[in-house]
């Protein structure tokens, strides 16, 4: 089967005397759905425009469907772009911004009723073909965009932000509308997002990007379980993981044993294949769903914000120490605001870094 | 009667009697146009007391006004297109492509606007003397063809459109000339009109370059047309008069159809005029 995937080699590209992407590699295979998640500036937007062609590459390669596509126009690399404003044309008819593409292309008449026709059933927007873009909902709107895309035909779709300019209850419905349109579809997609819920419901395969490299690579839940550095670990999972300073105490059978230095009656055994030695310095890393509030010995977290979210709740509060904690609770009604609690992290649970940020295992 | 219903009061006042002195010159112009030449020159009345179209039979019977009519209708309309042509295509370029000296064009551009045109007349005449171009259209029409501000205008508007709208435009496979006459074209209309108006009515109205190279009464524009009623007698004003109504006739009847457009015309040239 021909492989209409998407793969970077090396690729890199500067503003200036400013490098914003440092030698990418990544590989995505035919109709996976990957999405590009990042803080702000880690440049995944410009990643993304470089694969549809709209920033050019200064140095690497592009490879889509086979076909080194780096010196390519945007039109002739096979891919189809949904933009965060979606910008359709204003002046122009539903119908007529999904058939811009194919009337550019010169294609019959009847191919390019078809084919929005076809669009416009699978997106619900039959009824509103003969509207402008400005008689539409934010949400309608945004499907047109992604009909303009669907006509095409495109080997890949690339989704920028497609959902921030949407309110919350619009953007999960998109969200699964997104989803259910990849399964129909059966396209490669590659989703640019800041947001790792959307991340984590959408993805194949995510690429974390920070500071102008893909910091990890994996299906969503590897990069929870198991995440390769500081940075994915905090950015994966809502709210994030609570990292606390330690020093290694003793070796053990199975690993180390750290005491936390913020609250040093509190130590911790820590599961690890290449232990450091005794005296070293080490961040442990607990997410907030794996604290459970214990009686008697453990972390004392002084609550100082309860987010009661119905289902949960989040207890903001901070350790004897002074470092910030967030714990989850399920099904707890009982106001903590104010109140000192002992939390002790779940077994295995516990993932431990180097001071400069890298995962030890 | 409230304090701001008086201030209502005075301001309508205020803006009826600065409506009456404007419009006194026109209607006097009319009034002296149904009097008999005779009766101008003893009786300098303002009141319509006498309806004498003789001055009106006199015009259109023995000028050239048709081909007057002709020649204005003629050299407005290809000054605008040309005009709203070109202005678009370099507005275009100076706002979406990036070329080496980009910036130091559009200064120049900016800068050409302050040069006032009648200081370019002498070397305007010799170019087009040299051209032989004098007593032609073509001589009334290029040196009108420099209007910056229709270059700056364009530009502002275009870089007012998001530039995802022009990326989207890239990819459904465009070019450069997709993007000028099937997005950024469209997308301004309103303005395209404004302009038009603007530009026809300038060169409709200008009087001194036409009048400089034009020699012969058949190339002549209808302003410089109203100069050739007198005669070795004298002048005549019911005469002049009744051409000068009927060489605005046109553009105040545009005027009227296209009132809305005109004042939106003015004001953004206004604006960029400052």
């Amino acid at each position: 089967m021909e492989d209409t995937g998407v793969h970077l080699r090396g690729v890199t590209k500067d503003f200036g005397a400013v490098q914003v992407i440092r030698g990418v590699d990544i590989d995505i295979e035919r109709g996976q759905f990957a999405v590009f998640v990042g803080p702000s500036g880690c440049g995944k937007s410009t990643l993304l425009r470089m694969i549809a062609g709209l920033e050019e590459t200064s140095g690497g390669k592009i490879i889509i469907s086979d076909r080194d596509v780096t010196d390519f126009d945007p039109a002739d690399r096979g891919v189809a772009m949904v933009f965060q404003s979606y910008a359709l044309y204003p002046h122009l008819s539903v119908f007529e911004n999904m058939a811009f593409s194919l009337r550019l292309a010169k294609r019959p008449k009847a191919e390019v009723k078809d084919k929005v026709v076809e669009a416009a059933q699978i997106l619900q927007l039959t009824d509103h073909l003969d509207k402008k873009p400005s008689q539409l909902s934010g949400g309608q709107r945004q499907r047109v965009a992604i009909g303009r895309a669907i006509v095409r035909d495109p080997d890949v779709f690339l989704f920028d932000e497609p959902l921030s300019n949407l309110d919350a209850e619009l953007r999960v419905a998109m969200r699964l509308e997104l989803a259910r349109l990849h399964q129909k579809l059966g396209a490669t997609m590659i989703y640019v997002t800041h947001d790792q819920v959307e991340a984590m419901t959408l993805a194949d395969v995510i690429f974390v990007l920070q500071g102008g490299y893909v910091q990890q690579s994996g299906a969503p839940l590897d990069l929870y379980d198991d995440p390769s550095n500081r940075f994915v670990a905090g950015f994966i999972g809502s709210p994030s993981m609570n990292f606390f300073n330690a020093t290694v105490e003793d070796r053990t059978d199975t690993g180390i044993r750290a005491r936390l230095e913020g609250q040093p009656d509190v130590a911790f055994d820590v599961d690890l294949t290449a232990p450091p030695d005794p005296g070293a310095t080490v961040v442990l890393g607990m997410r907030p769903e794996h604290l459970v509030v214990t009686e008697g010995e453990g972390m004392r977290v002084t609550v100082d914000v309860a987010e009661e979210l119905g289902g949960v709740s989040y207890q903001h509060g901070t350790l004897d120490g002074g470092d910030p904690v967030i714990f989850q609770q399920t099904g707890a009604r009982h106001n903590m605001h104010g109140t000192v609690q002992t939390v002790t992290p779940q077994t295995d649970r516990i993932f431990a870094f180097t001071p400069e940020g890298d995962r030890i295992r | 009667m409230t304090a701001k219903q008086g201030r209502n009061i005075a301001f309508s006042a205020l803006v009826l009697i600065a409506a009456a002195i404007w419009i006194f010159p026109l209607y006097w112009a009319l009034t002296t146009s149904l009097r008999s030449e005779n009766r101008i020159v003893s009786d300098a009345g303002v009141w319509i007391d006498e309806l004498n179209f003789s001055a009106y039979i006199e015009v259109l019977s023995t000028s050239k006004l048709p081909i007057w009519y002709l020649n204005s209708v003629g050299t407005s309309l290809i000054i605008t297109v040309i005009v709203l042509i070109t202005g678009m295509m370099c507005a275009y370029a100076l706002s979406q492509l990036r070329f080496p000296g980009r910036r130091l064009l559009y200064l120049v551009v900016v800068a050409s606007f302050m040069v006032p045109v009648p200081a370019l007349y002498v070397a305007q005449f010799v170019l087009m003397s040299d051209l032989g171009l004098v007593n032609s259209w073509w001589g009334i029409i290029l040196p009108q063809l420099i209007v910056p501000v229709v270059v700056i205008v364009y530009k502002q508007f275009f870089d007012a459109i998001p530039k995802e709208m022009r990326e989207a435009v890239l990819l459904d496979g465009g070019g450069e000339f997709t993007l000028l006459f099937k997005l950024y074209l469209p997308l301004n209309w309103g303005i395209t009109a404004a302009l038009a108006i603007i530009t026809f009515i300038s060169a409709w109205n200008n009087f001194f370059w036409p009048f400089l190279v034009v020699t012969s009464e058949s190339m002549m524009t209808i302003p410089v047309g109203i100069t050739q009623v007198n005669d070795s007698f004298g002048v005549f004003y019911a005469r002049m008069m009744a051409l000068a109504l009927l060489a605005a006739a046109p553009v105040i009847i545009g005027y009227l159809i296209f009132q809305k457009r005109v004042t939106e015309a003015v004001m953004i040239s206004a604006g960029v005029k400052g």
